[in-house]
């Protein structure tokens, strides 16, 4: 199937009298990968929660192909529950049967196996956006949308994410990176400004 | 779906086991208010009426034996709203994920509502038994089913209060306040066998699991007799539960 598997047009939401986003025109192609860099409270965050159907768009449109897989930017994780017990819990949600293999591969690439039966209100902040992060990546999502997913991460999984990142891309899939900073641009397609409620 | 419905109960109950606090207060809080009740009162014989049931006669029992089946119904209640609204507060965020990723509200709904039966019967079911250590109610079985009638009650409420207000302090304000006035004050047939004529006493969710327990208790009523008020507390019951079910699948797909 051809066409963006996201196409957002002329999406506006304000939070009272404050306009966050005017008429943002958004598209994901298949295997295209697209940063969205801003400043704190440029609301980057709020047009994820809009991309993925968390909030609802004053105005405007959003049109979503495939499996969603959504890294929030907080670690929305359950604390008394184990790493293995939280990849069973957005497996089941997913609907995925076999996901043991996938959750296997998660850990050892984002380097966090050690940590499979320790419950998550007990592991480093580090280590909770780690699963985080691997839960978004649990189905292998169609489209990624990612609110600064590298936040906490050290440098080496800082790099496996963008090896992960590039080899979605190659079987297609699309990602969408909101960060406070890319480090190197040469990872993603394109890198957009969000500025005054715009992208630019 | 039964097999993703299974998975969230078990994890809910894991969930809920892992917390300490939860443990400890399940078993502190009845064991402190019956040691209260075993200090400050006596065998001393006290007269009080069934309103809901027997609207004429008067019962004359131990005070003791009284004070104790009101302590634990007191007991049942604010533990049961306590879990209640703990499960409803708790993680709401990580939910609408899990709601996001697939699972359906009712689906996530159902788990938490099957796990706090479970513990509000099991709160209920450790009162009751606690309550017969110490003097021997008429009718046990059904002198439990009052208790788990007012922690079904008060476990509707406190998921009504917990899907309203999404801050922890305000919600445990409001459980205790209700908890506080209904079955820690106002629903004691001793000092209010008269009162309990009038409609804002009635009208409060403890009334008729109170009644319940105390007929089972202290009278020879049998089930039939029982049940109108006992099937009547339970719908209101249903109610809040509606209410705070309506609200949980808004503020999950919101």
């Amino acid at each position: 199937m051809s066409g963006p598997l996201l196409d957002a047009r002329g999406l506006a939401k304000s939070y009272g009298a404050r306009r966050v986003l005017d008429g943002v025109e958004l598209r994901v192609a298949p295997g295209e990968a697209v940063a969205v860099v801003g400043e704190n409270g440029s609301g980057k965050t709020t047009l994820l929660k809009l991309l993925c159907g968390l909030l609802r768009p004053d105005a405007g449109e959003i049109a979503r192909r495939g499996r969603l897989g959504y890294c929030p930017q907080e670690p929305l994780v359950f604390e008394r529950l184990s790493v293995r017990e939280n990849f069973a819990y957005f497996a089941a949600a997913y609907g995925l049967s076999r996901w043991r293999e996938a959750m296997d591969e998660l850990l050892v690439r984002f380097r966090f196996a050690a940590h499979t039966d320790a419950l998550v209100g007990d592991v480093s902040g580090g280590t909770r956006q780690k699963l985080n992060l691997a839960l978004a990546l649990l189905p292998d999502p169609e489209l990624l949308l990612l609110d600064e997913p590298y936040a906490g991460l050290d440098w080496e999984s800082y790099l496996h994410f963008w090896d992960y990142a590039q080899e979605a891309r190659g079987r297609g899939r699309g990602l969408l990176v909101v960060s406070h900073f890319v480090y190197d641009t040469s990872a993603v397609d394109r890198v957009l400004e969000l500025a005054g409620g715009r992208l630019c | 779906m039964l097999r993703r419905l299974g998975i969230a109960f078990v994890l809910t109950a894991r969930e809920l086991l892992r917390r300490p606090i939860v443990l400890l207060l399940l078993f502190l809080v009845p064991a402190v208010f019956v040691s209260v009740i075993l200090a400050v009162t006596r065998q001393t014989p006290i007269s009080f009426q069934i309103s809901a049931i027997e609207e004429e006669d008067y019962l004359r029992v131990p005070e003791r034996a009284e004070a104790l089946v009101f302590i634990g119904l007191a007991a049942v209640g604010v533990l049961a709203a306590f879990v209640a609204l703990h499960l409803a507060q708790r993680d709401s965020e990580t939910m609408r994920r899990l709601v996001l990723c697939g699972y359906r509200p009712l689906e996530l709904l159902a788990a938490r509502l099957g796990v706090l039966a479970l513990t509000v019967s099991g709160i209920a079911l450790l009162v009751a038994m606690a309550m017969a250590l110490f003097f021997r109610p008429q009718s046990l079985a059904l002198m439990f089913v009052g208790f788990a009638l007012l922690g079904w009650v008060y476990a509707c409420y406190g998921l009504l209060v917990g899907t309203l207000l999404r801050q922890e302090l305000e919600g445990v304000l409001f459980v205790a306040l209700l908890a506080n006035l209904d079955i820690g004050w106002l629903q004691n047939p001793i000092y209010y066998a008269h009162a309990q004529q009038q409609v804002v006493i009635r009208s409060l969710p403890g009334y008729l699991p109170s009644q319940v327990a105390m007929a089972a208790a202290f009278s020879e009523h049998t089930a039939a007799e029982i049940l109108r008020p006992a099937l009547l507390g339970f719908v209101y019951g249903a109610v809040l539960l509606l209410l705070a079910v309506l609200g949980y699948a808004r503020r999950l797909r919101a």
